[in-house]
């Protein structure tokens, strides 16, 4: 035998726990990618020869620079506010043991209940000066018509504001569920040593859960790069076309869509997917992801 | 090991055995079955027809979003399923639908008794594509002037006839708190640009479009209405903004304002809308911006409703639309709120609104004065004429910038899209 009975046995058993994350990533990850390339290079309306020229033909579309600076912003503010408030406020409820970190964390939740049309309507409503609860703040800072806050320009933070607080509570939690495995004899010898809370949460804390906050920025950036719903509900329904083609995955579906250019959508979609996979696989070789054990035994 | 492999292979025998089997719906065995796909307004008179044709033919309604409509058509055509026998959406969705690579609209010359078409004249001149038809109109809507009678008196105004007048009179609201209307979305087309005729989607020929905003019919719209905006007499914003229904609509600040047949009955009157006490509302005439034959009127709307060439039963298809389209029932219900195309139908139409105790005259006679003079210049095309208005056109409106940048931003971005549907440009 040249495996014993209970290796083979943890193997069967992996095997089963990982099988339905195969099947489904084989699915609808693998297979879609696979048609995705095969129709990027087909003949599209615009271009019947086909070919790498599909690529060529959707970044040279008039919608595409746009669409692409936009979502760079939104990015650079999405990412950052992410990472940087769930952290901290991951590590203040470390902090906060006690009788009110349970209906905290059930508060930073609630939020994520509220997605896509819901989302989008509470925030239409709350930035709506004639019909907020908060038209007198709103009044306050000199606005009092819905077209100075929706405005062209002026969209990209109000994306973020609902996409964060929708995705953050989530996170939140997750992360506070990965300081709980830091041992408690570590934080012992700091404290010892005379490192205050703050040292304790900068300079302990945070780096022994550096892979739970880099798999978090990893999805945080996929899922921002993609970011395809506020815009398109905002722009479908409440506002008329405001934010039409806002993000590159907008484009990709008007594409689709609208133009019946399947080839240029399913062009735009794999370079959108390169790049998710390139960032993952520099963020995770750089920061030896999988390597060691970056949390201490209890 | 062995045992498991044949067992798995046998369950997905069965499986595909199982679905391959339930796939197969017998065809005409019986009645003929038609799915109608229409938007909400259009649901009763769907549902009427549903009623009538009961053992005859049955009829299966779903409701879309106007929005979804050319998407899920062209789902439908990618997974070779899924059609619906009629769909109700606009001209420019039909242009998408018949074009080649599309497919999906039916022609209609030979499903449709010529006498249907006689009646329509030219109001179902939207749906003609090289000399064939691939749609029937449902509704016009032209615009007209729909003005307050208790402000005009109150404050001695004559009713504007010409687009000079309105602009005279929208000035002479300055100061008074009262309102000419907003124009801050895809009225702002319908009302001036469509009626000056500016050239933003001529086909001079099958495939060439011209879109020239330096035509002197187009620059002659921002030459008039910028003083208007300026001064204050006319909103940036959208008419359907809360904010504009709440602070000026709703409190019966609007003098007048151009808008289409169905704003009275859609806008104006509902409680959720404007809100407008009853007998102070009438239509005037669209505005004529010159003399003679320069008296055209826009259209804000007005949707069709096309036949599925995949259906598989094209007579039933083709008489639900013309049912949709046609019906004295349509024309004579309280929830039609849009003027029929249909000649006959029209008629119909005239007789319960031109009894309506809301208005103060018969506003029909304006709307049937303009029904057969919408400009023509503009035609249904495959790229998104309308949908490209949001992020162009109105946003910079909105935005306070001038309507002649509005309109360049627009011409831009259209003039970028037409080429990826397949059209030459013209931009001069």
């Amino acid at each position: 035998m040249a495996r014993s009975r209970s290796s083979r046995r943890s193997l069967a058993a992996g095997s089963i726990m990982f099988a339905p994350y195969l099947i489904l990533l084989v699915l609808f990850g693998i297979l879609p990618i696979i048609q995705a390339t095969i129709t990027s290079i087909g003949p599209s309306i615009v271009n019947p020869a086909g070919g790498l020229q599909n690529f060529a033909d959707v970044v040279a579309d008039v919608r595409f620079l746009p669409a692409l600076m936009n979502v760079v912003v939104f990015l650079l503010m999405y990412v950052p506010a992410m990472i940087i408030v769930v952290s901290l406020m991951s590590l203040l409820l470390d902090t906060v043991q006690g009788r009110w970190n349970l209906p905290l964390r059930l508060t930073y939740i609630v939020p994520a209940s509220m997605t896509g049309a819901t989302a989008v309507l509470i925030w239409y409503f709350m930035l709506e000066p004639s019909l907020s609860p908060y038209r007198d703040a709103l009044h306050a800072l000199g606005i009092t018509q819905g077209n100075q806050i929706w405005r062209q320009g002026g969209l990209a933070w109000i994306f973020v504001a609902m996409a964060f607080f929708v995705g953050a509570g989530n996170w939140i939690v997750v992360q506070y569920g990965s300081l709980q495995s830091i041992s408690e004899d570590v934080l012992e010898a700091a404290r010892i040593d005379g490192a205050n809370a703050w040292q304790i949460g900068w300079r302990i804390k945070l780096p022994l859960i550096r892979k739970y906050l880099v798999y978090m920025g990893i999805l945080v950036f996929a899922a921002g790069l993609q970011v395809f719903v506020e815009p398109q509900l905002i722009s479908g329904s409440v506002y008329t076309g405001i934010a039409k083609d806002w993000s590159l995955n907008q484009l990709s579906y008007d594409l689709a869509f609208q133009s019946n250019n399947l080839a240029g959508s399913a062009a735009l979609s794999l370079m959108l997917l390169v790049v998710c996979i390139v960032a993952a696989i520099v963020v995770i070789f750089r920061t030896d992801f999988f390597e060691g054990t970056g949390v201490g035994k209890k | 090991m062995k045992r498991l492999a044949v067992a798995l292979v046998a369950v997905v025998a069965v499986g595909v055995a199982l679905t391959g089997c339930s796939s197969g719906t017998p065809a005409s065995s019986g009645k003929p079955s038609i799915l109608i796909w229409a938007d909400t307004p259009r649901i009763p008179q769907a549902t009427e027809y549903q009623k009538e044709m009961k053992g005859k033919v049955d009829v299966k309604i779903e409701t879309i979003a106007q929005a979804d409509a050319q998407t899920k058509i062209s789902l439908a055509n990618r997974a070779k399923k899924g059609w619906p026998d009629i769909i109700f959406g606009t001209a420019a969705d039909t242009a998408v639908y018949r074009d080649p690579s599309n497919g999906y609209a039916a022609d209609l010359t030979k499903l449709v008794d010529k006498k249907i078409f006689d009646g329509f004249g030219e109001g179902n001149s939207d749906c003609k594509f090289d000399g064939k038809y691939f749609c029937l109109k449902n509704d016009l809507a032209n615009t007209v002037l729909w003005y307050n009678t208790k402000i005009f008196s109150q404050l001695g105004l004559t009713v504007p006839t010409t687009m000079q007048e309105f602009a005279d009179t929208a000035m002479k609201l300055k100061g008074t708190g009262y309102s000419a209307g907003a124009y801050g979305d895809q009225l702002y087309y319908a009302a001036f640009l469509q009626s000056s005729e500016c050239p933003l989607a001529d086909l001079t020929a099958a495939n060439t479009v011209r879109i020239a905003p330096s035509d002197p019919k187009c620059t002659r719209v921002a030459k008039l209405i910028q003083p208007l905006l300026d001064a204050g007499v006319i909103d940036k914003r959208s008419p359907f903004d809360a904010g504009f229904i709440k602070d000026v609509a709703a409190q019966g600040k609007v003098a007048m304002t151009i808008g289409p047949s169905w704003w009275g009955d859609f806008v104006i009157k509902p409680a959720a809308s404007w809100n407008v006490p009853a007998g102070e509302t009438a239509a005037a005439n669209m505005p004529t911006w010159g003399t003679g034959k320069d008296n055209k009127s826009g259209a804000y709307g007005g949707g069709v409703f096309t036949v599925s060439s995949h259906s598989k039963f094209p007579q039933a298809a083709a008489d639900a639309a013309v049912w949709m389209t046609t019906s004295d029932w349509m024309a004579t219900a309280a929830t039609t709120p849009t003027f029929p195309a249909y000649g006959p139908a029209n008629k119909l139409w005239e007789a319960r609104i031109s009894k309506d105790a809301y208005y103060t005259n018969n506003v029909f006679t304006a709307m049937a004065a303009g029904a057969n003079n919408i400009s023509q210049v503009d035609r249904p095309a495959r790229f998104p004429f309308v949908a490209q208005f949001g992020p162009t056109m109105v946003a910079d409106i909105n935005n306070g910038k001038s309507l002649s940048t509005a309109l360049d931003d627009y011409a831009k971005s259209i003039q970028g899209l037409a080429p990826q549907s397949g059209y030459k440009v013209e931009t001069k």
